[in-house]
């Protein structure tokens, strides 16, 4: 049994529609990248997995059904990293990762997962009373996932973390997200729009188009696919 | 000297009030242009308690503060809820003012419409005013620090994000909104028992704006700076008396000048520190002390979200 197990989810915003009949399976320890051209609805599709977009369709989350509240969600155990960070920029360091652990009860634990994210990402240690807004874009995006983190979550949720950053940053993120993954056995479900980075970090990926899944594949099947490359690698490859 | 004292009571309870209305306005991001139905509550709630029950005088000021937050649950469960905006949410608010004023001025038994209430003792005095601002400010400080606190601040900045990592926004909002609604109940109360008599036209709606002005002012994001500038709109008027006819405008271009100068309030969102000062005398006895690294607490990131 799947994970997350999406069947038919289909959102519309007005009289548009975002997603059409959007089916996926995310098995326990995989990463899972989903690519497609802006506006094919990966936001909108990460968006409402975390609860913070009304949808249509079944997400079946470890057996049952995931409930369609944020809060909910991350108690859950489905953490999102969402578009463009957003952290909080007048609070520290400490405290956007407070903000994060809002879900637990557990006050010791908290602390240690923290000191564990800090050996993760040793500049968010450093600068723990920093505000978050005084931070550089790399280092907020590593607060961002940090602050996911936090939650101690079972599925990480990462909606373009290599957005704006520069591709030395890039490389050390997803040198991060590969240790995450592969040291606490956490699933991953990312989306890129830099698709030769996603391909390359996948288990397996699934290709979006105008709101519909058009491909679906293996990493390397899909690097190796000339549709694939023909409409992402034409351009991107360098 | 009474002179003297009576301004000091009134800014202490200006400053108890606008306190009360940062946490909301400043802290958590939501403009509200009716909160002197709040005082309204409180003042009218400890009036009634004390002169138709006999409810002792300190525990009708704790009633005035309860009342205003059942009522404050009552509208702002639905309101938050239903996820008014910003702007809808500042004249919901209005509404609630004004149906308060309405419902009391029209009220004949108990709160004697119109003509108000007399006839109880003056028994706020500047020493109570003074030891409920100090509760006020430890209790306030010890809100800022709390997680809730925090929360407040994550729902202003980025309420989608609070809520994408499980803050329950509509809680969040409903606490600021109550813990508002506490403290500005109580200055009403404490204003009823200053002024010994209680009318729907002493707690008219523009004191729903100056309350408003005094956060504004003071710095959006901070405590003590809408403390300071509470206390300090209070005294204003009395201080530009002298300037008679003249001095409403003197206070209206005094505003201006503010805003256009330092449109984030006097303390922006920083908090008064007492750091500089520990810094200068340690170096002046020659010792070093902790805070000499320590800058003063800057919470101005606002602007940088990405
Ligand atoms: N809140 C909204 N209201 C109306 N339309 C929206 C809203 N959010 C997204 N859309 C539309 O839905 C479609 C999918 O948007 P979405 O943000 O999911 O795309 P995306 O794949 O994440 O794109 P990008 O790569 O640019 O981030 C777009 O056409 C977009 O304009
Ligand atoms: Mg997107």
């Amino acid at each position: 049994m799947s994970l997350l197990e999406v069947k038919n989810l289909n959102v519309f915003y007005g009289g548009i529609q975002a997603l059409r009949d959007v089916s996926l399976h995310v098995e326990k320890g995989e990463i899972v990248s989903i690519i497609g051209a802006n506006g094919a609805g990966k936001s909108t599709f990460m968006r409402s997995v975390a609860g913070d977009q009304k949808y249509s369709g079944e997400i079946i989350y470890d057996g049952v059904q995931l409930p369609k509240e944020s809060y909910k969600v991350v108690k859950a155990g489905i953490s999102l990293v969402p578009e463009g960070r957003r952290i909080f920029p007048g609070l520290t360091v400490r405290e956007n990762l407070m903000v994060g652990a809002y879900t637990r009860n557990d006050k010791k634990q908290i602390q240690e997962d923290m000191e564990e994210i800090f050996q993760l990402f040793p500049r968010l240690g450093e600068r723990i009373n920093q505000l978050g807004g005084s931070m550089s874009g790399g280092e907020q995006q590593m607060l961002a996932v940090g602050r996911a983190l936090i939650s101690n979550p079972r599925v990480l949720m990462l909606d373009e973390p290599s957005l704006g950053l520069a591709p030395i940053i890039v490389d050390e993120l997803f040198d991060k997200i590969l240790e995450i993954n592969k040291k606490k056995d956490m699933t991953i479900l990312l989306v890129e729009q830099n698709a030769n980075l996603a391909m390359d970090v996948a288990d397996r990926v699934y290709v979006l188009k105008t709101g519909s899944i058009v491909m679906e594949g293996t990493g390397v099947e899909m690097q190796n696919n000339e549709a694939v490359i023909e409409s992402f690698l034409g351009q991107k490859k360098d | 000297m009474q002179y003297f004292g009576s301004v000091l009571t009134l800014a202490g309870i200006n400053m108890i009030m606008v306190i009360g209305l940062a946490v909301l306005v400043g802290y958590t991001g939501l403009f509200s242009m009716g909160h002197a139905g709040f005082m309204m509550i409180g003042a009218y709630t400890a009036v009634i308690f004390y002169k138709y029950l006999g409810v002792p005088f300190a525990v009708c000021i704790l009633l005035s503060g309860v009342f205003s937050v059942i009522i404050g649950l009552v509208i702002g469960y639905p309101t938050m809820r239903s996820r008014l905006t910003g702007d809808q949410f500042a004249i919901a608010m209005m509404g609630f003012g004004e149906a308060i004023r309405m419902i009391v001025s029209n009220t004949e038994p108990v709160f004697n419409g119109a003509l108000g209430i007399s006839g109880f003792p003056k028994l706020t005095s500047l020493w109570v005013v003074t030891l409920l601002v100090a509760l006020g400010l430890i209790l306030m400080f010890n809100f800022i620090k709390s997680a809730y606190g925090k929360n407040c601040i994550a729902v202003r900045e980025q309420e989608i994000a609070a809520e994408i990592m499980g803050v329950d926004i509509v809680k969040t909002k409903v606490i600021a909104l109550a813990v508002s609604a506490f403290y500005v109940g109580v200055g009403g109360a404490l204003f009823a028992f200053y002024m010994t008599f209680i009318s729907p036209a002493m707690i008219a709606a523009s004191k729903s704006s100056d309350l408003l002005a005094g956060v504004v002012f003071g710095g959006m994001g901070s405590i003590s700076g809408p403390a300071i500038a509470g206390g300090a709109l209070a005294i204003l008027p009395e201080i530009l008396r002298a300037f008679s006819t003249w001095r409403l405008v003197i206070y209206g271009v005094l505003f201006v000048v503010v805003m256009l100068f330092k449109p984030e309030g006097l303390l922006g969102y920083r908090e008064i520190s007492f750091k500089p000062v520990i810094r200068f005398f340690g170096r002046l006895f020659g010792k070093k002390t902790a805070a000499e690294s320590v800058k003063t607490d800057n919470r101005n990131g606002g602007d940088a979200d990405e």
